[in-house]
């Protein structure tokens, strides 16, 4: 359709084509409207239908259909209008080539043939005139020639009297007229007539070829005749006519035929009638006496002839004598013309200015016959077509008149359905105009050329019609794949849309799911909260307790699910804020290892710690998040590894080394750098937050002995709700999700996680975070150089991997190590060492490796007053029996020489530990072992050193085995939190402080340890170890014995034995004061009965505001209402925990802990708060954490998360 | 009246309220909280609870009825209302407060009203039924009964 309107409509508007869209558009535009439209709901229909039914918002996808239906229309519109307006110009164009093309070729052609043409003509015409021209000359001059000859004869025989005179006068007259009539072929006649009415005529017959003499009968005439008088002159001529000698009828022709060449009579005269051979001129012709021509017909010749008359004077000049006709025919004009015709073709005709034909090219007679005898023939009577055509259409468009001139050149007459070429020149002769007229047939001239040209015409038409046709295919063609990309580009954008739609709805849902977080949470929390109550219950039967227990095992794994479900959703919705501090990544670690650790014991799984020291201590980022990571892996390595280890490692990429070769290549980790205090170190630890940042790239392994992972599950297990293996549900339990959001999580810090093919059964899991990093960074690894102090390690640990990993981490560090599986081995070491005489050759045979070993062991033995560090695994003991005590005291042999440090187990029981107290073995950690904790123990030992050196050199050398060593237990405080502490910073920032110099410290010391000697002499009476704080325990022992060292790390141990107290003992919180901040007046009774129940003195405020207040006023009246001597000892809060609803009038929950924080920061101390917050949110947590918190509960109340959170925080503050 | 019949009445009666979800498990942790230093904590709480929950309606009512709504104070109001309405275990209550934190959210005016209806009408009937429970309770320790458990 298109095609055929581009076609069409060039032609007819052409010139407003180029402005097509406006004015054509409208029209055009409606059809194609309605045509797309009906395209395109037609495929909407089928196309969007089914669609439609899948997406579950119908509105929707009805919203975009519409859309999508709108923005095929305009494109389908677009595409037209450019097909449309594309085809419109390529056909005007071609239109234009066309015409132009022809019309150069044409009209240039035409011109100049027509040039060619007109001189042609011009030609033609003028010869046969100039022939005419040629004839007039020379009649005119015989004729002049004859007359004047013939007045010469007639004044020599002037006035003949005689007849005799006469006679001899018209011989004369005879042989000169004889003479130039031979001389003169083409002569027809000619003609005396004398003034008495004699006649001499000489006449030629061209037919027949003969010549005439005729005369008229002399004897009829008298010379009286001649003898009118002069001044009758006018009357005489008047008389001189044709009827005086037609009235002469009486008079006697007669012929006599004549040799054509000498003139001599041949026959004998005939007499003939008068006139009837031919025309003799008379006195009438010539009437007043000049010169006279005219055009006259013979019934001897077919054509007209020219004769012309002249009269012959008298002498005087007065009267004429006689009248001298010649006559001449006109046949030759003819002829030449007939001549030329046959050459060029047309037609030529000649005639008198009345329209009489004298010659014409014909054979056509110009004659015709008349009862009055033959007469000339008029050109419109003519008997041949074409001259008879031409003439009347000359008549018919000029009439009578004829342009001045008689000039015309038509060049296209239409004459019988033929087109000519007229041309006509006028022949201005004195009394006889003429006209010349040549008719030539335009085909004859033109004929090719229209021919040619019409060709021409048919051939570029169809030329253009055919490139058309092929440009507007081209065009549909090149338009169709446009308008297929714009369909396809129109289907991907609303494919994008539906897809963002479709992101935007699952946004919504993560978005509602974490809305409903709290919502969800609370019901679990009060479920886990009643069943926690009704396990408290006594009245249970066993059956009912184990049931209740199951429900409370399922409870928990449920808001597990939700919590993690809620952490996903809100990672997706986009409400996950990575919170910005500085934290110590290897303490998070550390605590991280010590809490799995407890669990993988359980499992006799070894879990192990390898950071490489080149990690930077300080990194800034959100270290929940990072722990949360670690915690998820560590977790999922921990259910499907039964036996075995599980290693974190980490390390920090080289920008100059790859990472695959840094990875598993501990040598090339840097060597510890410049010797730098412990003090100074963490004096300067705090300092530098938010300086100059700079990113850094962290690498972490999990490296598990489990039971591995398909490869081809490998991208598959970080999907949602996706495990290896879907069997392994059933034996793990587990969601599916943890990885799902350790890889989500991962990806948010700009890192990256898989698995990786690891030799040796298990799986290994490498990630890399992107944190950012203080950027005195130098400072970093300010630690000891352990070579200078002549330190020894012996390693009797259990766990192959973790003593390995030690043993090279302290070889590196330039501390030998040696290492010991088991207790025979240790015995073994040390006999080697102390009594190498008396030492048992039986070893030798027993381990393999005696060789190496004793080179090692010698090796030691070189080094120059070494102190040796015995690192004992409690597990090496045999502690199912009483051998244990033997053992112990079998080591007591070595203990001047050698310093032991216990590792413990979680569940060491007290007796252990006060028996190995006793001993004197101090220096204790919680498996698992890590650097930290070595360092601790190196440092602790080499400061004893130091201590027994400084002491010793003012008594003289006293080189005994005793030691007194005194201790830092200020720092060793310090030493403890920062072990088993994560968010505990501000007490571990005031507590370096207080103790920045050795010296100040020791005094400070000394004074406390007297102090609580005090305070231990009424608790021994007590006979117990007051078992809810810990940490007063630990005081009472750093001051009972004052060599002990007690590296405590297990505050989650703690947590746990503080749950199950709280869980079986209802005066859990004996003694403590806790502030609770809370508006709602029904929650305050509520948490307020439930703290009084659990042997809590409650002071309850209505808002944040009062909740400062009742700080402050404390803070006034403290020295006389504490009654508990260790807290005015070192300065201690008026309360021992504050629990802080967060949404409150006039101050919310962290306004009131800010101000709080603020005040608290110039006593020293750090009271707990605790949020209540009705928001489950892990974002509520941040912010609960950000402004100072240390925990949060969710409302309602979970009566036994609420206890052990108070119990873990008020032990460790206190 | 015959003092079993009241306990079972009482218990039935308890019962259904737990059944017609007008109460839930936090109310019987109330309950568990409540001994013989706290007597009548329960009741103590509960009345509470009707003093708060009639100031907070008031307030809501107010501010609905105000010109240009504090969505915000509306808000607050009802976060307070759903806390101790949780508390006591008043889950119809509750949940009511839940929807009509969305309505305050989505800043919808009718919707708001409507839930402050339905919020005002659950909260009558909670009250009526709680107050006949003490009723029940009360006549049976007038007649020398103990509440049963």
């Amino acid at each position: 359709m298109v095609l055929k309107m581009a076609e069409t409509s060039p032609p007819t508007s052409c010139a407003s084509s180029p402005i097509v869209a406006s004015p054509m558009g409208t029209p055009l535009r409606k059809v194609l409207n309605r045509i797309s439209g009906l395209a395109s709901s037609c495929r909407n229909k089928t196309g969007y239908r089914g669609r439609c039914r899948r997406i579950f918002h119908r509105d929707v996808e009805q919203e975009e259909f519409q859309y999508a239906s709108a923005r095929c229309l305009s494109s389908y519109y677009s595409v037209f209008v450019a097909r449309l307006a594309i085809m419109i110009m390529l056909a005007i164009l071609i239109a234009l080539l066309t015409v132009l093309t022809w019309h150069f070729t044409k009209m240039y052609t035409t011109k100049s043939l027509n040039t060619l043409a007109f001189g042609l003509r011009y030609e033609l015409l003028q010869r046969p005139i100039l022939r005419m021209w040629g004839i007039l000359n020379s009649t005119s001059e015989i004729t002049t020639a004859q007359v004047k000859l013939s007045e010469y004869v007639m004044r020599r025989y002037s006035k003949p009297s005689t007849q005799a005179e006469l006679v001899e006068l018209y011989q004369m007259m005879k042989d000169m007229t004889w003479a130039l009539f031979a001389s003169r072929k083409a002569l027809n006649a000619i003609t005396i007539n004398y003034k008495n009415g004699f006649v001499q005529a000489f006449h030629r017959d061209h037919k027949n070829n003969s010549t005439f003499y005729i005369y008229s009968d002399l004897a009829n005439y008298s010379i009286s005749g001649t003898e009118s008088p002069g001044n009758k002159m006018l009357s005489m001529r008047q008389g001189w006519n044709d009827q005086f000698i037609r009235g002469n009828v009486s008079a006697i022709w007669y012929r006599e035929p004549l040799d054509p060449i000498s003139g001599e009579k041949t026959g004998k005269a005939l007499p003939i009638p008068p006139d009837e051979v031919i025309n003799i001129a008379g006195p009438s012709q010539v009437p007043d006496g000049v010169a006279s021509w005219h055009v006259a017909v013979s019934k001897y010749t077919d054509s007209p002839l020219l004769s012309a008359a002249l009269p012959v004077w008298d002498s005087s000049n007065t009267s004429i004598v006689a009248v001298v006709g010649v006559t001449t025919a006109l046949f030759s004009v003819g002829q030449l013309m007939k001549e030329l015709v046959e050459v060029h073709s047309g037609y030529i005709y000649l005639t008198s200015h009345e329209g009489y034909l004298l010659a014409t090219s014909t054979n056509a007679p110009l004659l015709k016959n008349t009862t009055n005898g033959t007469k000339l023939m008029m050109a419109v009577d003519s008997e041949d077509r074409v001259i008879r055509m031409g003439a009347q259409w000359l008549q018919k468009a000029y009439g009578n008149k004829f342009p001045p001139g008689d000039v015309v050149h038509v060049e296209k007459a239409n004459l019988g359905g033929q087109h000519y070429y007229i041309d006509s020149f006028f022949l201005n002769l004195k009394r006889l105009p003429m006209v010349g007229v040549i008719i030539i047939p335009r085909k004859y001239i033109m004929g090719k050329i229209d021919e040619r040209s019409l060709k021409t015409l048919i051939i570029l038409i169809s030329a253009s019609v055919g490139i058309l046709v092929i440009g507007c295919v081209c065009i549909l063609i090149l338009t169709n794949g446009v308008s297929k990309e714009m369909k396809l580009r129109a289907e991907l954008i609303s494919h994008l849309n539906a897809r963002r739609r479709a992101e935007a709805s699952s946004n919504y849902k993560s978005q509602f799911l974490a809305n409903m977080s709290h919502e969800l949470r609370t019901p679990m929390a009060a479920v886990i909260g009643l069943l926690d109550i009704l396990i408290c219950d006594d009245h249970l039967t066993n059956e009912q307790y184990a049931m209740v227990t199951q429900i409370r095992k399922c409870s928990t794994a449920l808001l597990r699910l939700l919590n993690n479900i809620l952490d996903l959703s809100k990672v997706e919705s986009g409400k996950l804020v990575f919170e910005e501090a500085e934290f110590d990544l290897g303490r998070e670690l550390e605590g991280l290892v010590d809490m799995f650790s407890v669990q993988c014991m359980n499992h006799n799984v070894e879990t192990v710690l390898d950071l490489s020291d080149d990690i930077p201590k300080l990194v800034r980022g959100d270290s929940a998040r990072v722990v949360q990571v670690f915690a998820n892996l560590i977790s999922n390595s921990i259910k499907f590894t039964t036996s075995g280890h599980i290693i974190l490692r980490g390390w920090c990429e080289n920008p100059a080394v790859s990472s695959d070769s840094v990875k598993c290549s501990p040598d090339q980790k840097k060597p510890l750098s410049a010797l730098k205090t412990k003090l100074k170190h963490h004096g300067n630890h705090m300092k530098k937050a938010g300086k100059r940042d700079k990113k850094i790239v962290l690498w972490f392994e999990v490296d598990d002995t489990g039971s591995g992972i398909d490869p081809s599950k490998w991208e598959s297990v970080f999907e949602s709700f996706e495990q290896a293996d879907p069997s392994t549900t059933r034996t793990h339990g587990g969601t599916g999700l943890g990885l799902c959001i350790v890889r989500t999580l991962v990806n948010k810090m700009g890192g990256e996680i898989k698995v990786v093919r690891k030799n040796g059964p298990g799986t290994l899991i490498r990630l890399f975070l992107l944190l950012t990093t203080p950027a005195d960074g130098t400072e970093q690894h300010g630690r000891m150089d352990f070579a200078k102090h002549g330190v020894a390690v012996i390693l009797a640990l259990h766990g192959s991997m973790g003593r390995l990993i030690m043993s090279k981490w302290l070889s590196r560090n330039g501390v030998p190590a040696l290492e010991a599986s088991e207790w025979n081995e240790l015995t073994q070491i040390l006999h080697e060492l102390f009594h190498p005489r008396t030492r048992n050759c039986g070893f030798d045979d027993h381990y393999s490796r005696g060789e190496p070993l004793r080179s090692r062991i010698h090796s030691l033995q070189d080094m120059r007053n070494p102190v040796y560090i015995v690192l004992v695994d409690l597990g090496l003991l045999d502690l199912s029996t009483d051998i244990w005590k033997e053992q112990l005291n079998f080591l007591d042999n070595f203990s001047g020489r050698v310093k032991f440090a216990w590792m413990l187990n979680h569940d060491t029981s007290n007796a252990v530990k006060i028996e190995l107290r006793r001993k004197g073995h101090v220096l204790m950690v919680n498996k698992p072992l890590y650097k930290a904790k070595m360092l601790h123990i190196l440092e602790a030992v080499i400061k004893e050193r130091h201590a027994e050196f400084h002491k010793r050199s003012p008594n003289g050398n006293r080189g005994g085995s005793h030691e007194c060593v005194e201790i830092d237990s200020t720092h060793f405080e310090t030493c403890s939190s920062d072990d088993s502490e994560i968010s505990e910073k501000g007490t571990v920032k005031s507590n370096t402080a207080n103790c920045q110099t050795p010296k100040n410290c020791l005094v400070e010391l000394t004074r406390l340890g007297s102090e609580v000697n005090i305070l231990r002499a009424e608790e021994d009476e007590c006979n117990a170890w007051p078992k809810l704080h810990d940490t007063e325990d630990a005081k009472c022992e750093n001051s009972n014995s004052p060599e002990q060292h007690y590296v405590s790390s297990s505050t989650k141990d703690e947590d746990k034995s503080y749950t199950s107290k709280a869980a079986n003992g209802e005066k859990s919180l004996e003694g403590l004061r806790i502030l609770l901040a809370e508006d709602t007046p029904v929650l305050q009774r509520v948490a307020t009965i439930m703290l009084e129940k659990m042997g809590a003195t409650v002071i309850a405020v209505g808002d944040g505001l009062q909740a400062v207040d009742a700080l402050n006023c404390e803070l006034v009246g403290k020295e006389h209402r504490r009654d508990r001597m260790q807290t005015d000892i070192c300065g201690s809060p008026p309360y021992d925990l504050i629990l802080m609803d967060c949404q409150m009038p006039k101050m919310d929950g962290y306004e009131a802990t800010k101000a709080i924080r603020k005040s608290e920061a110039g006593m020293g101390w750090h009271i707990p708060i605790v949020a209540l917050t009705a928001h489950a949110m892990s974002s509520d947590e941040a912010k609960c954490l950000e402004v100072g918190m240390d925990a949060y509960l969710t409302k309602p109340i979970d009566y036994k998360f609420m206890v052990s959170t108070i119990l873990s925080l008020t032990k460790r503050s206190a | 009246m015959d003092l079993v019949q009241l306990q079972r009445q009482l218990v039935d009666y308890r019962t259904s309220l737990y059944h017609e979800g007008f109460l839930d498990e936090q109310f019987t942790q109330l309950k568990e909280l409540q001994d013989e230093n706290n007597p009548d904590f329960v009741v103590e709480v509960v009345s509470l609870f009707f003093e708060d929950s009639e100031r907070l309606l008031n307030e809501l009512s107010k501010a609905l009825e105000q010109q240009v709504i504090d969505f915000k104070r509306i808000d607050a109001h009802v976060h307070q209302f759903k806390g101790s309405s949780s508390s006591i275990g008043a889950q119809r209550v509750q949940k009511l407060c839940i929807v009509f934190r969305n309505f305050c959210e989505a800043q919808n005016v009718e919707g708001c009203l409507k839930c402050l209806q339905q919020v005002k009408h659950e909260y009558s009937i909670v009250k009526t039924k709680l107050e006949s429970m003490f009723q029940l309770e009360r006549q049976i320790l007038n007649a020398g009964g103990s509440v049963p458990v």
